[in-house]
């Protein structure tokens, strides 16, 4: 769906931003790209939807290379929503926002009507609300609903739940992961919300410095420290957690995984635990500090060693 | 880099006071509009160039007067084919194509342009905005609303800038064609980009209000900045300099 074969990229008067990158993005596939600040993630996605184009290499959008297509030609399989809704809302009401993004990509009437219906009831929009003056939230919503009633093939969202609540969030990417299964709707993310990525994303690709730094199933790169230490991100808190309680907490990802997890270390028998392995112990010990959500892993091990009962593994 | 932006330095010319500055730039500009003869205008560009490259700004000087010649060719050719006095000096097939004082008229109001705009931009370069504001409370006595007015607006260009390109970017990725050739067409979409920009410059306004309500906006006179902008023997200097510009200027008018 999009590719990026030895794509390099630099802002004029600036070092490399994005130095021979090369990936591939398949249908259907959620894929989130992670980085500190300055990395180079937001380049990626403007080159991916030609706001930038390449000094180097090629992007390929649904196998067809971008060069020489205008940004509006790439819009059409392509939909970027942006961290600000603010800069792409110009019209009066919700209902004309919708459908403004397929009017201007001329999209036959009737459909625009039908898209604009099915949107408007998916994202739960009042069709004559005056967009402005909406809330943070409705106003990202709004945005989403505009860039799908376009049917795009990609979705790009550049940092989607900035400055939103929790709720805001998960129901964004609710709808997007909902699209997603019932019509293959590709999805790349970038975002340096590590929880959002561990909940949302299949694959993950880590940037630094404009090059790939690892890639892969996202539960494997959470797992890889000396990856996620090399693009100056933390883990998830979860896999964060497992990673500190060492090699009997390996693969555990979700907070489901951790409880059971949990459980399972607590009901093995005293003599195995006293003679065998100092990790469970801990575990087990730990579990007063998490219930009193002292689930900072940092804290935790803190706790413990001035209690002199010795530190949770790291 | 913003013609607008602020280029910091020690030189004379940055050394001069803040209200000095302005008033010179306003008095080159006015001598360059009375300037009656063509050589004595482009005299006026070479000199301000020259003296912009005392705060080593020649460069941005000559870039501005590239950038400003595009218009004063437009100005150039209307004036040359609209302006009828004077003698024939082109005619064509019985035409006349353009006259003696059209052509004098052309060549004075394209370099004009370039002209006036020189200083200004040498103005905004070699002067921090706050110290503009300060020194027209203290030494003009100009309330400090107004004062802050007018420095804000020119500090919000940058910003206004910035925001259009960043709405236009946002447009285009949803398929608003303003990458295509076609003027036309571009003029009738630009609701989609100066509507959020109006919005985004209203909040903009707003957030910035009260945040300078809360930093005591409406306390501040003359005495509550401690900055003080005495004028030393440079603004005399500079003001004797602007008074000979000034003659000659006159002079090549009357003559």
């Amino acid at each position: 769906m999009l590719k990026f074969d030895h794509v390099s990229y630099a802002y004029p008067g600036a070092a490399h931003t994005v130095n021979d990158l090369s990936f591939a993005i398949h249908p259907g596939e959620i894929v989130a790209l992670i980085g500190s600040n300055g990395a180079g993630k937001s380049t990626v996605s403007r080159l991916a939807n030609g706001l930038l184009r390449p000094d180097s290499g090629h992007v390929y959008v649904d196998g067809e290379d971008t060069g020489k297509l205008r940004t509006s030609a790439i819009a059409k399989k392509v939909g970027f929503l942006f961290q600000n809704p603010d800069r792409q809302i110009c019209q009066n009401t919700v209902r004309e926002e919708v459908a403004f993004g397929p009017q201007v990509q001329g999209m036959p009437e009737e459909e625009i009507r039908q898209r604009t219906e099915e949107m408007l009831e998916t994202f739960e929009l009042t069709a004559d609300w005056f967009p402005f003056t909406r809330s943070r939230g409705s106003r990202q919503r709004i945005a989403l609903a505009s860039v799908l009633a376009c049917k795009p093939k990609l979705v790009i969202l550049d940092e989607p739940t900035t400055g939103l609540d929790y709720r805001e969030c998960i129901r964004i990417m609710d709808y997007i992961t909902g699209l997603n299964r019932e019509t293959g709707l590709t999805v790349l993310m970038v975002s340096h919300d590590m929880e959002l990525v561990q909940e949302y994303a299949g694959r993950v690709m880590v940037l630094t410095d404009g090059r790939l730094v690892g890639e892969g199933p996202t539960r494997q790169i959470m797992k890889d420290m000396s990856i996620l230490e090399q693009a100056h991100v933390l883990p998830a808190q979860i896999p964060m957690l497992a990673l500190r309680f060492g090699d009997r907490f390996s693969g555990v990802y979700t907070v489901e995984e951790m409880a059971e997890a949990i459980r399972r270390e607590k009901q093995m028998s005293p003599g195995e635990s006293d003679g065998k392995c100092a990790e469970k112990r801990n575990a087990a010990e730990a579990i007063p500090y998490l219930r009193e959500n002292k689930s900072n892993p940092a804290e935790v091990r803190d706790v413990k060693a001035s209690n002199g009962k010795g530190g949770v593994q790291a | 880099m913003n013609l607008l932006d602020y280029v910091p330095g020690n030189s004379f010319l940055h050394r001069l006071n803040p209200v000095m500055k302005l008033f010179a730039a306003f008095l080159y500009g006015i001598a360059c509009i009375l300037c009656g003869s063509v050589l004595m205008e482009l005299f006026y560009i070479v000199l301000m160039v020259l003296i912009s490259s005392f705060a080593g700004l020649q460069k941005r000087a000559l870039r501005l007067t590239r950038n400003l010649l595009v218009l004063g060719l437009i100005m150039f050719l209307l004036q040359l084919l609209f302006v009828r006095t004077g003698d024939p000096l082109l005619v064509i097939g019985g035409f006349c194509v353009f006259t003696a004082g059209g052509l004098k008229s052309a060549l004075l109001l394209s370099l004009r342009i370039v002209a006036t705009m020189l200083p200004l931009m040498l103005l905004f370069a070699i002067t921090r905005m706050n110290d503009l504001c300060g020194a027209l409370v203290k030494r003009l006595h100009v309330p400090y609303r107004y004062a802050f007015i007018v420095t804000t607006a020119f500090r919000f260009v940058p910003l206004f800038t910035t925001e259009f390109h960043d709405i236009e970017d946002a447009q285009k990725s949803r398929g608003v064609e303003y990458d295509t050739g076609n003027i036309f067409h571009r003029i009738r979409l630009i609701v989609p980009l100066f509507v959020p920009l109006l919005i985004s410059s209203m909040k903009k306004v707003d957030a910035g209000a009260m945040s300078a309500q809360l930093r005591g906006f409406n306390l501040r006179t003359v005495d509550s900045g401690y900055h003080e902008y005495p004028f030393h023997k440079e603004d005399a200097v500079c003001l004797a300099f602007l008074a000979a510009v000034l003659t000659a200027a006159v002079v090549s008018m009357v003559l």
